[in-house]
């Protein structure tokens, strides 16, 4: 049997551990891009759920507007839990989650662990939210819709950054 | 460096709260209740608008000197939870209070909206707007749901005595649709995003303020309390 030439086998071990070394830091950096990136998303789902949530204590939200969908959905009992809003709980909630995001995009590691621990309550109740919105109440409502989109990036990011 | 993840998040939880603060100010038009009556005007009040439908659908004398100003949609629940403390108030506050309301139909929100302000307009070419607005809002659940709402509405036509021919005509007519069409302009003008919006006296009261009656009496107790120039 004749041998073949392999040329892994030929090539040099040094220049092999040094690519390895340019590598790592591209490695170590995305999961901080990721971290920055979800604290990012953090923000935008606070405004939206601060804005929901002014609009439920001014009683905007439980008029009847031109936009169809939202006063329904947030004038329905669903968006209070007892008397607080849950707006404002979520709100509470993406505060949680930028803060995790930025002490772990900072290199805490337990933040970001931390991190999938708060995601993943707050996507449970996204996908009963929309459940509730679809086949429940009936309508949808934009900015509930926004949330859903937010925090399911968040699930996404805060997932692959942690498997990383 | 230490420390710069910890200003961030403080920087954010600051910017939140006066962001929260400062949409809970602008999301409200008008000061409430005591501060209410004593506010200048808004330079959109209602002296400077457009006029609406004339003439328009009051109860109460017109020198009375709290006027309140509804622009409803028969259709939208909150307008529904509104109307009988309205009542209330026409009956406790009786001379002193004159209350219009105004036609603001959210279509395409509310599907059947339109045919209801139809109907009660229809209703009041024969003088009978406030028994048809009375009839629409204490069956608002009945009729909400429905398919087809003309005979609903055909059957509360007969209820409140109305000519049927003739209901039936206006239904269609050009006064009926001009009447609702001006009421519309008249919200826009007034900046009237949704419904229910009640100006008293001018100024917009904040929806937290409507419900429930206790609170909207303290309102028009105070306004019937202020200084008059």
């Amino acid at each position: 049997m004749p041998l073949t030439h392999d040329p892994g086998i030929m090539k040099p071990i040094q220049p092999a551990i040094s690519s390895a070394k340019e590598k790592a830091p591209r490695a170590a950096r995305a999961p901080t891009l990721l971290y920055a990136a979800a604290a990012l998303l953090s923000i935008l789902g606070l405004a939206d759920a601060i804005y929901l949530t002014i609009q439920h204590v001014t009683g905007q939200s439980v008029r009847c507007t031109i936009i169809s969908g939202c006063s329904e959905v947030l004038s329905s009992s669903y968006a209070t839990i007892g008397s607080i809003p849950l707006a404002l709980v979520g709100a509470a909630a993406y505060f949680c989650v930028f803060s995790l995001a930025t002490l772990a995009a900072f290199g805490y590691r337990s933040a970001g662990q931390l991190m999938i621990l708060a995601v993943a309550p707050m996507f449970a109740v996204t996908l009963w939210l929309i459940y509730l919105q679809a086949f429940v109440i009936g309508h949808f409502c934009q900015f509930c819709l926004f949330s859903a989109a937010i925090t399911t990036l968040l699930t996404v990011i805060s997932f692959i950054a942690w498997r990383r | 460096m230490k420390r710069l993840p910890f200003i961030i998040i403080l920087v954010v939880l600051a910017a939140a709260v006066g962001g929260a603060w400062y949409l809970k100010r602008s999301a409200t038009p008008s000061v409430p209740a005591q501060a209410l009556a004593s506010a200048s005007p808004r330079a959109n009040a209602p002296t400077s608008s457009d006029p609406g439908a004339e003439p328009p659908h009051t109860l109460g004398p017109a020198n009375a000197p709290a006027k309140l100003e509804e622009f409803g949609d028969f259709e939208c629940p909150p307008c529904g939870l509104l109307h009988p403390t309205l009542q209330t108030m026409e009956r406790e506050f009786g001379d002193r209070l004159r209350i219009t309301f105004r036609e603001f139909p959210l279509v395409p929100t509310h599907q059947h909206a339109l045919a209801a302000a139809t109907a009660a307009e229809a209703a009041g070419l024969q003088g009978k707007f406030w028994e048809m607005h009375d009839m629409l809002y204490e069956n608002q659940k009945q009729w909400h749901e429905a398919f087809d709402v003309r005979p609903i509405f055909e059957d509360y036509a007969k209820r409140i005595g109305l000519d049927i021919e003739r209901y039936k005509q206006d239904l269609t007519s050009q006064i009926v649709e001009q009447r609702i069409t001006q009421d519309g302009l008249r919200a826009h003008s007034l900046g009237v995003k949704g419904t229910p919006t009640v100006f008293l006296n001018g100024r917009e009261i904040p929806f937290e303020s409507l419900l429930p009656a206790d609170k909207l009496r303290e309102v028009i107790k105070t306004e019937l309390n202020a200084p008059h120039p």
